[in-house]
């Protein structure tokens, strides 16, 4: 959780709610009006730039707006009681919207908005504090040539497999045993790939050096 | 166990070899496709771009308290800005509540880097700003006396003390002062003022409020110092200001600027004079032209009436000194610019350069809702029209010069004649010309001796896939624009006078495309339906959409306009005619030349109409027309307004819709085929229900027979509805009242397992009704508007584009909110995603990325030459234009595709297939000889 110290030292208003004259009314709809209140924080180095320009609070996807006074504090004015989800609104960093109810006597509950289960009440402090989630990710990165995703792709791995069990084979290769089981096997399935022993035997007498051309042989022969 | 996974391994190894071979071609392949739905951070502003407005000015000053020399405007969008002087460019902007709760009703004079603002509704709010930065400094809601009469209400700011004046009919004004920067009552005052009555026409022009009451020429003006505790009402007669001979009917009006005057008119609007009224009323004895519009201030210690007249595009500003006994003229400025129309002052700042000679900047607002700086000559000009966009259409460029001679040289006509006479001499004299032409044209072009013919600027044509477009926008101030589709550049713009939306409501106008860019010779030609301002009847403007030209100019219909709509059938010169249904059912073509044309289709033509107010919709067929004449003839009405339900929406398809595959595919092999049916509309009313609760009814109507094809209620939900319409499917959005979300609910129609008709759809003979699928889902934001995306063959999937509350422009697929996600996870399809009850905001799906735009009104949506591609330009305050691919880019090369290393892997193959042939036959031979 990004923390911003230099204004956790600001204090809050206290609730203020102020009532209009037509409350002397008989009816029983209370025609209070009152204020939310509550602060945004910015996010880690917003430094110097304009962040509170950039940022408003807005409540029931803009019915109501709050502007940020310079220290990030804001005041939504003239709300009549009811349910309301306060988000704050900036292009680059994601803020957790937030459930402000208000009864009709005027006291306020705050709660994590919780759209699937409208009854499940999570509260949370009034008046808001508001903190910055995540930054915003728009962009998709470029994929770049990289060494590793190179050697780290399937196909690649397959390709190296094969290569290094060439290398160990004629380790294995040296019991005659095996030798004779292989050269057993190779007989009973070489379904016209003569060339392919022809092509271990000859790796294997001149030894190394041979592997690329023996590699771009078979090859050809494909 | 180890020598069997050898021999199959051994088995695949040449396999293997060769995989790696093309390895890199593989990687080739697959970055041809492009996985992801989002933009590369390198791509900002290469296929978008946002244009930000603030408005019609409402209030404006000059402040040249702070360091940085700014305008401050206030406007009818509800916004304030500040604007760089020197170019009119937005400094900061803040956007106020939307509608009625946002209006700004005062705003002080610039004092100390200081504003305060008072907006909104009842209770008002009053907002206090600081100008440099644009942060609030405080805010506080007035307690309001009378919330029937806010509009009566009159304001004054002056030294941090905010008036709140309110007017009581026949007994007097009450004054209640307010210190505005804490919002503290400092006292409320009761000024006794019998004159006041619903009759009277008051102002405010502190300290006094005016009232003019009679409308002949006994007509007496009353007026009282309102801060001034023990003043009496006091009265002056019009033939004191006049002298005599004026006629009424009189109109009183506060003259802008920094002294305090009213201006009365008389003799209908043909001249005024102006009361001064700063310690004591006194009249001017000085004639101005009722058109022209006066702004009064002082250089100097001298108070100058400054007079601004528009005549045949020439503006002129004449001051006149009111100091001395005779009032002299001395003329300012004189100004030909095509950006200004019927200007007005709305703030003015002079800076003393001399004594004689002052140098001045006046901010201009015009008529067609464009700001400029005038100073000696026009600086700067924003087109704020463009803040409130009524019709959009996204026309193809014409072909470039060359293309088109090419064209003419196969001219279609001629070509015709051609099959059927089989000239080929002809044919050759004909290509020969026109190559030696073209030769001559080259020639000419290298040697630079002739600028091109054309009237065309030479980027704007057609490029390869049709990307390239010009957006043509109508506005609410009748202005219309051209807007190139690159960069945003206007490109022309016209100004249709005196023509207003057909409803009050809604600026609702008509724009429809007779024919596009691709019938050269023929100019494509764009008409604007609209209404005249007076009367109220049907005006068309018809004008080439390409270079901004009046076509056939302004026809003016002596008919009230019900219903319109374009038809589909051409005339021989491709022109497309409009079928206009007046207020008596009389239907119309235009232009008048095409009703032969529009009566031979009259058979299979209807056309529908939808009264809001009184709820019946009505359908009409053409078929008793007669070869001169279109007929409309009534053949179902439908009333459908319980007493308590408004029709809200009607949408329907887009016509220039295509719909690719005919049904889907279901997991058994079989095929659930489309119902679409191209006549199918659908009609939200919204409402209270018996209980008080808000319903909102959806219906599904064919409007070619008049059946109800489909309804649904959705109980305890209310506004803000957005509808999508396309194919066989509806997207909608509520709010859920009893869960307080925003839900979106989709609806698919199908028409079983066996089409009625393969070739084409009849509303007359399917009477089937199709079988409907539907799902609602929570939406986790506000939405402002909704709108599919659309391509050229429709083969592309469609995406929904939800603009939402936050400024972003989502791209939503609309596999997410297919209504066949299945609930129970067993019965789920391929190619489904289960249901999930909340849509999630993927972050990389938002558009527009951090360019934001505000109170989004609407999203046109066009195709582009390339299947793949559809073209998304975003309407409100601001303006964004961008593409998407919703398919990704399967038509086209991504751009960063490397051709070098495909150019680099191809030669290394080649080279290698060669050295291996080599060696292998070197081997060969080494091999036969042992």
């Amino acid at each position: 959780m990004i923390q911003e110290i230099r204004f956790i030292l600001a204090i809050f208003l206290v609730i203020s709610s102020f009532s209009n004259s037509l409350a002397e009314n008989e009816d029983d709809v209370s025609t209070d009006l009152y204020v939310i209140e509550g602060k945004v924080f910015s996010w880690e180095n917003a430094g110097n730039t304009p962040w509170q320009l950039m940022t408003h609070v807005m409540a029931n996807g803009g019915e109501y707006y709050g502007f940020l006074r310079e220290d990030g504090t804001f005041t939504i004015s003239n709300v009549p009681f009811g349910s309301y989800v306060i988000e704050v609104i900036n292009p680059n960093y994601a803020y957790e919207p937030v459930r402000v109810e208000i009864n009709s006597k005027g006291k306020f509950r705050a709660r994590k908005v919780n759209l699937i289960q409208t009854s499940q009440v999570i509260q949370v402090p009034y008046p808001l504090k508001l903190r910055p989630l995540t930054p915003f990710r728009y962009f998709q990165m470029r994929e770049q040539w990289r060494v590793t995703d190179f050697l780290f792709n399937p196909m690649v791995f397959m390709m190296i497999l094969p290569l290094l069990f060439i290398i160990i084979l004629p380790k294995i290769m040296n019991d005659p045993e095996t030798k004779k089981e292989i050269e057993q096997l190779n007989n009973l399935t070489s379904y016209n790939m003569p060339e392919m022993s022809e092509v271990i035997t000859s790796f294997f007498s001149s030894g190394e050096k041979q592997k690329a051309k023996t590699v771009k042989a078979v090859k050809k022969r494909q | 166990m180890a020598p069997p996974i050898l021999t199959i391994f051994r088995g695949n190894f040449n396999r293997f070899c060769i995989d790696s071979q093309f390895f890199q071609y593989f990687i080739v392949l697959l970055s041809l496709f492009n996985l992801s739905l989002c933009l590369y951070e390198d791509q900002v502003g290469k296929f978008d771009w946002r244009q930000n407005y603030v408005g019609k000015i409402k209030f404006a000053n000059f402040d040249n308290v702070s360091q940085v020399k700014k305008i401050i405007v206030a406007t009818e969008e509800n916004v304030i800005a500040a604007l760089n002087i020197k170019t009119g460019q937005i400094l900061w902007r803040r956007v106020l509540e939307k509608g009625y709760a946002g209006r700004i009703r005062a705003f002080s004079n610039v004092a100390d880097d200081e504003l305060i603002l008072v907006n909104g509704g009842v209770p008002a709010i009053v907002r206090y700003w600081n100008l440099t930065t644009g942060h609030i400094l405080n805010e506080w809601p007035i307690a309001e006396q009378n919330p029937d009469r806010i509009e009566d209400v009159q304001w004054h700011i002056n030294d941090g003390t905010l008036y709140h004046i309110l007017p009581i009919y026949n007994s007097g004004v009450e004054v209640t002062a307010y210190d505005s920067k804490t919002g503290e009552k400092l006292k409320s005052r009761k000024i006794s003022a019998p004159f006041i009555s619903q009759e009277t026409e008051c102002v405010l022009a502190s300290p006094y409020f005016i009232c003019l009451k009679g409308d002949s020429s006994l007509a007496i003006l009353f007026y009282i110092n309102i801060f001034e505790p023990k003043s009496q009402p006091q009265s002056i007669t019009i033939n004191t200001i006049f002298g005599a001979g004026a006629e009424g009917p009189y109109r009183i009006s506060l003259v802008p600027g920094n002294i305090a005057a009213i201006s009365i008119s008389t003799d209908n609007n043909r001249r005024k004079r102006l009361l001064l009224l700063e310690n004591e009323p006194t009249p001017v004895p000085h004639d101005i032209d009722g058109e022209n519009s006066v702004y009064i201030t002082n250089f100097d210690d001298k108070k100058v009436v400054l007079e601004l007249s528009y005549n045949d595009k020439i503006t002129t500003v004449m001051a006149t000194y009111l100091n001395e006994n005779e009032p002299q003229s001395e003329k300012l400025h004189r100004i030909i610019h095509n950006d200004l129309y019927r200007p007005e002052i709305v703030a003015t700042t002079c800076t003393c350069k001399s004594l004689k000679r002052y140098a001045c900047k006046f901010l201009l607002s015009s008529e067609d809702h464009s700001i400029s700086l005038l100073d000696k000559k026009v600086l700067w000009t924003r087109e704020e029209a463009l803040a409130r966009i009524v019709a959009v259409e996204i026309v193809e460029l014409p072909m470039s010069d060359r293309d088109q001679a090419i064209e003419t040289e196969f001219d279609l006509k001629e070509s015709l004649d051609v099959d059927s006479t089989w000239d080929v001499f002809g044919m050759l004299v004909r290509r020969l010309s026109s190559q030696a032409n073209q030769v001559k044209a080259f020639i000419q072009a290298a040697l630079g001796l002739e600028p091109q013919q054309s009237n065309q600027r030479a980027d704007l044509v057609r490029d390869k896939f049709g990307l390239h477009k010009m957006i043509v926008a109508v506005t609410s101030a009748g202005k219309i624009f051209g807007i190139e589709s690159k960069k945003g550049e206007l490109i022309w713009q016209l100004r249709v006078p005196n023509i207003q939306g057909f409803s009050k409501e809604s600026d609702q106008m008509v724009l429809y495309v007779q024919r596009g860019s691709r019938h050269f010779p023929h100019p494509p030609q764009c008409s604007l339906l609209a209404a005249d301002k007076d009367t109220g009847s049907g005006v068309i403007f018809t004008f080439n959409p390409i270079n901004g030209q009046a076509l056939d100019g302004l026809t003016k219909l002596n008919y009230r306009v019900k219903q319109s709509m374009l038809l589909h059938v051409t005339t021989d010169s491709f022109l497309r005619s409009i079928i206009i249904l007046d207020e008596r059912d009389r239907a119309y073509v235009y232009p008048e030349s095409a009703t032969a044309v529009a009566t031979s289709v009259g058979r299979n033509t209807y056309i529908f109409t939808v009264d809001k107010a009184s709820g019946i919709l009505s359908g009409y067929s053409f078929s008793y027309s007669t070869p001169q004449n279109l007929i409309a003839n009534k053949v179902w009405e439908l009333v459908l307004s319980p007493k308590n339900q408004r029709i809200t929406h009607v949408v329907s398809k887009d016509p220039i819709e295509r719909v690719h595959s005919q049904g889907r595919v279901l997991g058994d092999r079989s095929v659930l085929y489309k119902y679409i049916n191209p006549n199918l509309v659908a009609i939200v009313t919204q409402g209270t229900s018996s209980v008080q609760k808000n319903t909102l009814n959806l219906y599904l109507l064919d409007v070619v027979s008049g059946s109800m094809v489909f309804s649904i209620v959705h109980k305890r939900t209310k506004g803000p509805v957005h509808i999508v319409h396309s194919e066989n499917w509806l997207v909608y959005s509520y709010f859920n009242e009893k869960s307080r979300r925003t839900e979106i609910a989709t609806l698919e129609l199908y028409e079983g397992k066996t089409q009625s008709n393969m070739t084409v759809f009849s509303s007359l003979t399917t009477t089937k009704l199709p079988i409907v699928e539907r799902q609602a889902f929570i939406f986790p934001a506000s939405i402002e508007s909704m709108r599919e995306t659309i391509t050229e063959k429709g083969i592309t999937s469609k995406h929904i584009l939800v603009a939402l509350a936050n400024g972003g422009v989502l791209e939503l697929p609309w596999m997410l909110v297919d209504p066949r996600r299945s609930i129970n996870p067993e019965m789920r399809e391929e190619g489904v995603i289960p249901y999930m009850p909340e849509l999630p905001i993927h972050v990389d799906g938002i558009i527009n990325y951090n360019q934001s735009v505000f109170r989004i009104s609407g999203i046109h949506t066009s195709p582009s030459g390339l299947e793949s591609t559809c073209l998304v330009f975003v309407h409100g305050l601001d303006l964004f234009y961008t593409r998407v691919a919703p398919s990704k880019t399967f038509d086209v090369l991504k751009e960063d595709f490397d051709y070098y290393l495909i150019v680099i892997v191809l030669a290394a193959l080649v080279i290698s297939s060669y050295i291996t042939k080599k060696l292998a036959s070197q081997k060969l031979q080494k091999q036969a000889w042992k």
